[in-house]
């Protein structure tokens, strides 16, 4: 028998910005958003069971009861070192298990994005930031600068909601959006006629140079860059009343120095705010950074690389990288949980690979068990924070599929 | 099971005991009376060496919230990973852990987060549902966030703002409403430096007086039981205790909350531009029948200033020790800054700062007007109240630090000559009934039948006073001993404490149609349900009753 039923304004948990705006329809197992915008709407789709999700455990390629694949989990953990917990996505209340089991057993944990978040707060633990927010950024900002282009294949409705919306409290004409860096036509199309557009292509390693000569007096022409051309970014930049930067910190990963690029980035907008407003709004990855980062901060003081040692812990942001962890051979059981990721997880050799993730979650190889759990804001409800951290929304449950949530296996493992 | 607490010593300021021996039975997490003590006792302890006193309440303390959390992110060369026991958080900036830790070791059993930003109250709640063994709550923050503003400018009526502040009381889950810089911080996102009392802000045209006067009249007319909670233009400003004046004249002779108003009450006398006028404002508080403050003590240290004032943070981000700071505007709701700041003995106006909460504190001619905080952590970690309270209570303890400080302050500040001392029952009263009383939390701050049994037993033999208030022999929370000779006995989880009072729905289709235009989120996401307190973000409601039906 078929069942079907709408869902107003699903709370997307797949990107940063967790628009509360989406319609689905189920039927069964299965949901179709209603939404034209295409790149959104496959995404969520994607996580659809198919004939290739795997909704059993698994211990390597055998199908196993969740009690055996538990046992063995435990066991691993008991016979072996230094257990990572790698955080590739979940919600909070997830979050509050992978602290309490790494609490219980000891444990390393990391996010996979830290790398990216610890390039942001680094300039609010050295220096003043002035920051905002995607409401304020909407009705207040009469002037947008965006570094990179990656941002909008993270967050595609950045645009619509943020950006260029159809309403706006108090910018009232239109809004001047100035792209620094490589953008698609298609991206410039999409913006163009709502506002008013300025296309740099600069090199992002020049991007301090770029605020040098746009904060000095006397302009002259750089690489890539005519003075002309300058000149029209400056008197944008000059009439503003609200301007809002705008980057997401993976897209600075192949200049030469991302931190300075950031740094440089914030210094000058903490300089406008002399004379003018002006404010950051930094775009944090999809995989629930913002969530992991708040979350671990409030119960332990820091936001990412915690070890846990007999009821106690130490944080260290180089040792416990994940990254090197793995690669330095440092830790022998890696537990992934990874409950909204689209990517292929990496499987990494020599080590034992325990993954937590949501049933169309695919691998490099395969791990050595495999837990599939449910997907928050789809199969279960729960809490995740939006890029600018201060709002966090509710995650609603639109599907059954009778899986367990990542805090679920957690909490029986602890 | 009945516990009896047997022949302590008991102060209990809502029930006019001071310092009398008597027991006290517990039973299912609340204090029974004698009388109903129908089966037999269970547990005895001895208490006749102890005083008893009700569980304190701290009702200004930064503990949840965005800011905090910049706070604890910003400052982690604080974080001492040698500390023994459990976290390394510094206490400046604690972990949610360290937080209820600290507090219940020092027998505080219910806070109160001051600025919860409505639209970030889900998080605010979600942090400090992870703080142990306390009750907790918070006031909503309103006065700066454009939907409030324009209806002001509109010049709706009173009865329309009272319903758009009865739904944030309930939407948000919330014990109180504060206004902090009123209109400022709004203006601020505008670019404007400063807003006086009386000064429109150049974007709506609205006055800060004009904002309490709608606030403190709503609070009033739902009959909710804090007044309106304000933190003042101009804060930290010499000069600024004539806006003080001001902003108590503009509630009309409504109740009113002045919060930490130490830094709200300062002079501009002298060849350094700096000077007290604790008298002037104390003058007032001892007048005026609704008025009420917390203090907002400061201590020499290093601490970390966090406030929604992002107009005076950012103005005070010259003064950041070490030097970083950070200021937000958020969400056409608010704003916050974030700034380290380190409070210097040998500092001209660090030390009359110091001078002057304790003039409030020794001036105050009644101490359920006047209430015991460091506004946490922005004068000082709460840590220190043991500390502040022996200052209150040892006038040579007092003097003895008065006389280290730079003497140029002696001709700013009238300390050196109150000789006044508290007495215990005082500090009974400022730190536990009167803070009950003005929350309207009736089982709370008493050792009546029927109250929660959160109690602190102090040895009375310790001579030091600081010793006696950081160290109670024993701490009961819900009926349970939680702290026993300065060891935790046992975990227990809080609720959160809000009140609810009545508003005509419709306001909620407006709200609706300003979201849908101007916010990145539904109203539906912003409401906070029971149901979601209780399973998701893990904290159970207990909503208080509102002192009266609405009047308009």
């Amino acid at each position: 028998m078929t069942s079907q039923n709408n869902i107003k304004n699903l709370v997307c948990p797949f990107c940063s910005i967790h628009c509360d705006d989406i319609s689905v329809t189920t039927t069964n197992d299965q949901y179709k958003v209603h939404q034209k915008n295409t790149i959104c709407a496959k995404k969520i789709e994607s996580y659809n069971l198919n004939n290739k999700s795997l909704v059993m455990p698994m211990i390597g390629k055998k199908v196993v009861k969740l009690s055996e694949a538990l046992k063995q989990i435990s066991n691993l953990i008991e016979g072996h070192n230094e257990t990572l917990i790698l955080n590739h996505g979940v919600e909070l209340a997830g979050l509050r298990s992978i602290l309490n089991f790494a609490s219980q057993r000891n444990c390393i944990i990391d996010h996979v994005g830290s790398k990216f978040l610890y390039q942001n707060i680094g300039v609010v633990q050295r220096t003043g930031y002035m920051a905002t927010s995607l409401t304020e950024t909407k009705n207040r900002a009469d002037t947008i600068i965006v570094f990179g282009n990656e941002i909008f294949n993270k967050t595609p409705r950045l645009i619509d909601k943020v950006l260029v919306p159809k309403d706006s409290l108090c910018a009232k004409g239109k809004k001047e959006i100035i792209l620094v860096g490589d953008f698609s036509e298609k991206i410039v199309k999409t913006i163009k006629g709502k506002c008013n557009i300025t296309n740099i292509k600069l090199d992002l390693n020049l991007i301090n140079d770029f605020l040098k000569l746009l904060a000095a007096n006397d302009l002259k022409s750089m690489k890539g860059l005519k003075k002309s051309e300058l000149t029209k970014i400056k008197n944008i930049l000059d009439k503003s009343k609200y301007l809002v930067a705008t980057w997401t910190a993976s897209d600075f990963i192949k200049t030469l120095n991302p931190n300075k690029i950031i740094a440089s980035i914030c210094k000058h907008i903490v300089d406008l705010n002399v004379s003018s407003r002006a404010a950051c709004m930094p775009i944090s990855g999809v995989l629930a950074d913002a969530t992991s980062s708040q979350a671990l901060t409030w119960m332990t003081g820091f936001p990412s690389r915690i070890k846990h040692i007999d009821g106690t812990f130490k944080h260290d942001r180089n040792a416990f990288d994940s990254q090197k962890l793995i690669d330095e051979k440092n830790v022998d059981v890696v537990i992934h949980v990874s409950t909204i990721n689209s990517e292929k997880l990496q499987i990494n050799k020599n080590i034992t690979n325990i993954v937590l993730g949501h049933p169309n979650t695919s691998f490099t190889s395969t791990p050595d068990i495999f837990i599939p759990v449910g997907i928050p804001g789809i199969d279960y409800e729960g809490i995740m924070f939006r890029t600018d951290n201060v709002v966090s929304v509710a995650l609603k449950n639109i599907r059954d599929i009778k899986l367990p949530s990542a805090q679920n296996i957690l909490d029986n493992l602890a | 099971m009945i516990t009896q607490l047997k022949s302590g010593n008991i102060y209990d300021p809502h029930n006019k005991i001071c310092n009398l021996k008597n027991d006290v039975f517990i039973q299912d997490g609340k204090i029974i009376d004698k009388k109903d003590v129908k089966s037999k006792v269970d547990k005895v302890i001895n208490c006749s060496d102890k005083i008893i006193m009700p569980g304190a309440i701290d009702l200004h303390t930064h503990i949840g919230g965005g800011k905090v959390n910049i706070a604890r992110l910003m400052l982690e060369e604080f974080h001492n990973e040698k500390e023994p026991g459990y976290d390394s958080s510094a206490i400046i900036a604690p972990s949610t852990l360290k937080t209820g830790l600290k507090y219940i070791e020092m027998g505080y059993t219910t806070c109160l987060e001051p600025a919860l930003l409505p639209i970030n109250a889900r998080q605010a709640h979600a942090e400090m549902s992870d703080i142990p063994f306390i009750d907790k709550g918070g006031y909503a923050l309103l006065g700066n966030d454009d939907y409030f503003l324009d209806l002001l400018r509109k010049k709706s009526s009173q009865s329309t703002i009272n319903d758009y502040v009865a739904f944030i009381l309930s939407a948000t889950q919330s014990l109180g409403i504060k206004v902090v810089n009123p209109g400022g911080i709004n203006a601020f996102k505008f670019n404007q430096r400063a807003l006086n009392v009386d000064e429109k802000s150049k974007y709506y045209g609205i006055t800060p007086r004009e904002i309490v006067e709608k606030l403190t009249r709503a609070i009033y007319d739902l009959g909710v039981p804090h007044p309106l909670h304000v933190h003042c233009s101009n804060l930290g400003i010499p000069g600024n205790f004539l806006s003080t004046i001001e902003t108590i004249k503009a509630a009309n002779g409504l109740p009113i909350h002045l919060t930490h108003i130490q830094f709200q009450s300062y002079g501009n006398n002298g060849d350094k531009g700096f000077s007290s006028a604790a008298v002037e404002i104390s003058n007032y508080l001892n007048k005026i029948e609704n008025l009420t403050c917390d203090v907002g003590q400061i201590m020499f240290g290093q601490t970390v200033t966090m406030s929604g004032d992002s107009m005076s943070q950012y103005r005070n981000h010259h003064h950041a020790h070490p030097n970083k700071w950070m200021c937000m505007d958020i969400e056409c709701d608010a704003g916050c800054g974030v700034v380290p700041f380190k409070y210097k003995d040998k500092s001209f106006v660090n030390a009359l700062q110091w001078a002057i909460g304790l003039e409030i504190f020794l001036l105050a001619e009644d101490p359920w007007k006047v209430f015991l905080t460091t506004d946490h952590p922005n004068g000082a970690p709460f840590t220190s109240y043991p500390h502040l309270i022996k200052l209150l209570m040892d006038k040579t303890f007092r003097n003895d630090i008065l006389s280290q400080l730079p003497k140029e302050i002696l001709n700013h500040t009238i300390l050196h000559t109150l000789s006044r001392e508290y007495t215990l029952n005082e500090i009974a009263i400022m730190t536990r009934s009167a803070p009950a009383k003005i929350l309207g939390l009736k089982e709370k701050g008493n050792l009546s039948a029927g109250s929660d049994a959160d109690i602190t037993v102090y040895d009375r033999n310790k001579k030091d006073i600081e010793e006696m208030f950081t160290h109670p022999s024993l701490v009961i929370k819900d009926g349970k001993v939680v702290v026993e000779n300065g060891k935790i006995k046992e975990y227990v989880w809080g609720k959160t404490h809000t009140v609810k009072p009545e508003y005509d729905r419709s306001i909620e289709k407006d709200l609706g149609k300003f979201f849908e235009k101007y916010h990145t989120m539904k109203l539906d996401n912003y409401i906070l349900s029971d149901d979601e307190m209780n399973r998701l973000i893990g904290s159970p409601v207990y909503v208080n009753d509102c002192k009266y039906k609405r009047k308009q």
